[in-house]
């Protein structure tokens, strides 16, 4: 595993499947970022304002509870703009129209390559 | 082809058919010969009555008209004669022409009202007057033509009322036996009309939904919708159809599919709509469920493709070699198959933890009796035991490579329960070895124990730990008791 980089925006992995976001979080650690995790969108609200340093929203869509992955990204977008969103998903009908301006998106199962690159991309520009 | 044998004579085909023959009673002197001659002579077929009786009989028998002497007409036979006449059918009224009895000047009462008991006649003087008397006869056999004619027309329309009647009482029966809800309106779109159907189903009083009283039975949503459609429809004449919710009688809303063709008069006009209501509600609701089910299966579809994904993405990384791997995840997928099929079975909700721990621990049972295993058999919901079997794999796997299974003495006790009950009920399940080799805390956490500490946990919602006991391994699961299902 790379050695975390204190540079590099940490992120917030948010996924309802344990096995999922598990294999996501090692994803991004292997990418050399720093992670947190939340299983609902009410846990990641939690996590963004417990933890400043987090710089990129990486969520699913299809989450329990009142808000799905969508809502939690409108609302990330809202109250902190400058945090990065990555949407991935299942849900094979999706508006493009109701994702946040500027967000990325990968239909799920996705390439670890894709994201990787995708995340040092962001990461180049938030510095 | 004209076959001159098929016309009989004139005279002949008259003598047969009474209807437009005259009978002639006149049984004094030479009246009747004259009369039969004149008559022959113009065409017009007659038959001479020797008695009173027998005209009686004639009269009976629709005779065309009667020529009769005034002198003639005494006698008690003269009671029947006036008793037939009086019972003709309504149509029918013979006419008599009567030859009067010249030699008296004025008639008593009793010959005026033997008279007037014939009802229609006329009377001629004597002695007979060859042109009067066919004129006479040749108007009243005109004016009997006449009332044959009547009479036809109304026995066909007495025919035709009463196939109007049973028409009417066919639709009725099979517009009220058929499982449909049937209407029908006037052009304007009156309904004037429903089926015994319409009735059960919305258990309105009769007629409180004539007009436009229907709109009021359709649930509000759709109410505009239809009306929108229906005046399209009797603007244009194209047919109507429309799915839509109808206030059932037991006030829950039911779809229905509602349809109208409009029928045409001769000349094109729109005289009528017939329409029916068709109860579609379980099938509509059928597909709902179809969509939903179809939705759900292809979003647990990619969730289990994901989750395959994740499962040979964490092998490679911690595998020792590429055969070691191979045999990794095989097994992995292999026992996440045989999770898969029993759920299937149990069609995908809800499982017994009981059966869940049997399945997984049989490719590692060996009859050693290493395995004790206790625990009530407590629901448990599709994911969380998909999530089980493969932590109780990793467990048995490990424990047959290092732990309790690779020696003949080693134990495992696994035991689970329910700790206190309401809101705050517990859910606690145990794996503890012991009797087998000394253990150690590996250096390095592989997939197996990060599955079990980390993913297993967050599928019940709750915590679990591995320690490394010298005396062996032991594994603890908790949450609360919803965990197990939600």
């Amino acid at each position: 595993m790379a050695s975390e980089d204190k540079s590099k925006p940490a992120v917030l992995i948010v996924e309802d499947e344990p096995l999922i976001r598990m294999e996501a979080v090692d994803m991004i650690i292997d990418a050399g970022f720093k992670t947190y995790e939340a299983g609902s969108a009410d846990r990641a609200i939690a996590m963004m304002e417990l933890h400043d340093d987090i710089g990129i929203l990486f969520t699913d869509i299809d989450m329990p509870g009142t808000m799905d992955g969508l809502k939690l990204a409108a609302y990330v977008r809202n109250r902190w703009p400058p945090v990065a969103i990555i949407i991935a998903s299942g849900v094979v009908e999706l508006e493009r129209t109701s994702l946040p301006e500027g967000s990325a998106f990968f239909p799920k199962p996705y390439a670890t390559s894709q994201i990787t690159k995708t995340l040092h991309d962001i990461a180049v520009r938030l510095h | 082809m004209n076959d001159p044998q098929a016309v009989l004579p004139q005279k002949q085909k008259s003598a047969l058919n009474l209807t437009m023959s005259v009978a002639i009673l006149a049984p004094r002197g030479r009246d009747a010969e004259v009369a039969r001659q004149l008559l022959d002579k113009e065409n017009i077929a007659s038959v001479v009555a020797p008695s009173i009786e027998k005209l009686t009989h004639y009269v009976q028998n629709q005779i065309g008209a009667v020529l009769v002497a005034e002198e003639a007409l005494i006698g008690t036979e003269i009671e029947a004669l006036q008793h037939s006449l009086q019972m003709q059918p309504p149509w029918s009224d013979v006419p008599f022409i009567v030859l009067a009895n010249g030699t008296a000047s004025s008639r008593s009462a009793a010959a005026k009202l033997r008279m007037d008991a014939l009802r229609n006649a006329v009377l001629l003087s004597r002695p007979l007057h060859a042109e009067e008397l066919v004129r006479a006869i040749r108007s009243a056999l005109n004016a009997r033509t006449r009332q044959y004619e009547a009479r036809e027309r109304m026995v066909k329309l007495e025919f035709r009322e009463q196939q109007l009647y049973e028409s009417e009482a066919k639709f009725h029966a099979i517009a009220d036996s058929v499982d449909q809800m049937i209407w029908s309106t006037l052009p304007d779109g009156y309904h004037d009309y429903y089926n015994r159907r319409w009735y059960e189903f919305t258990g309105v009083p009769d007629g409180s939904t004539d007009g436009e009283a229907w709109n009021g039975m359709f649930h509000p949503d759709d109410q505009e919708r239809a009306w929108s459609k229906w005046r399209h429809s009797l603007a244009t004449g194209d047919p109507y159809e429309i799915e839509y919710r109808l206030k059932h009688r037991s006030g829950d809303y039911r779809w229905v599919l509602g349809r109208a063709q409009p029928v045409r008069s001769s000349t094109g006009e729109i005289i009528r709509w017939y329409g029916s209501c068709t109860d579609i509600h379980k099938i509509k609701i059928a597909e709902e469920q179809r969509q939903l089910m179809l939705a759900e299966m292809n979003h647990r579809v990619k969730n289990t493709l994901a989750m395959v994904h994740a499962i040979v993405s964490q092998t490679l990384r911690q595998a020792d070699s590429l055969q070691d791997a191979q045999a990794s995840i095989q097994s992995r997928i292999g026992m996440m198959a045989q999770a898969h099929d029993r759920l299937i079975q149990s069609t995908w909700t809800e499982t017994k933890i009981d059966e869940v721990v049997e399945a997984a621990l049989v490719p590692h049972r060996s009859g050693q009796g290493h395995f004790k295993v206790e625990g009530p058999d407590l629901p448990i919901g599709s994911k969380q035991a998909l999530a089980l079997t493969m932590a109780l794999h990793e467990l048995a796997t490990n424990a047959a490579k290092y732990g309790a299974l690779s020696i003949a003495a080693g134990k495992i006790h696994i035991y689970w329960d329910i700790i206190d009950q309401g809101e705050n009920a517990v859910f606690e399940f145990n794996w503890v070895e012991s009797k087998g080799p000394k253990v150690e805390q590996p250096s390095r956490r592989g997939f197996g124990s990060r599955m079990i500490e980390q993913a297993l946990a967050g599928y019940f919602n709750g915590s679990a730990e591995l320690s490394y006991k010298t005396e062996g391994l032991s594994f603890v699961l908790k949450s609360l008791s919803k965990g197990l299902t939600d």
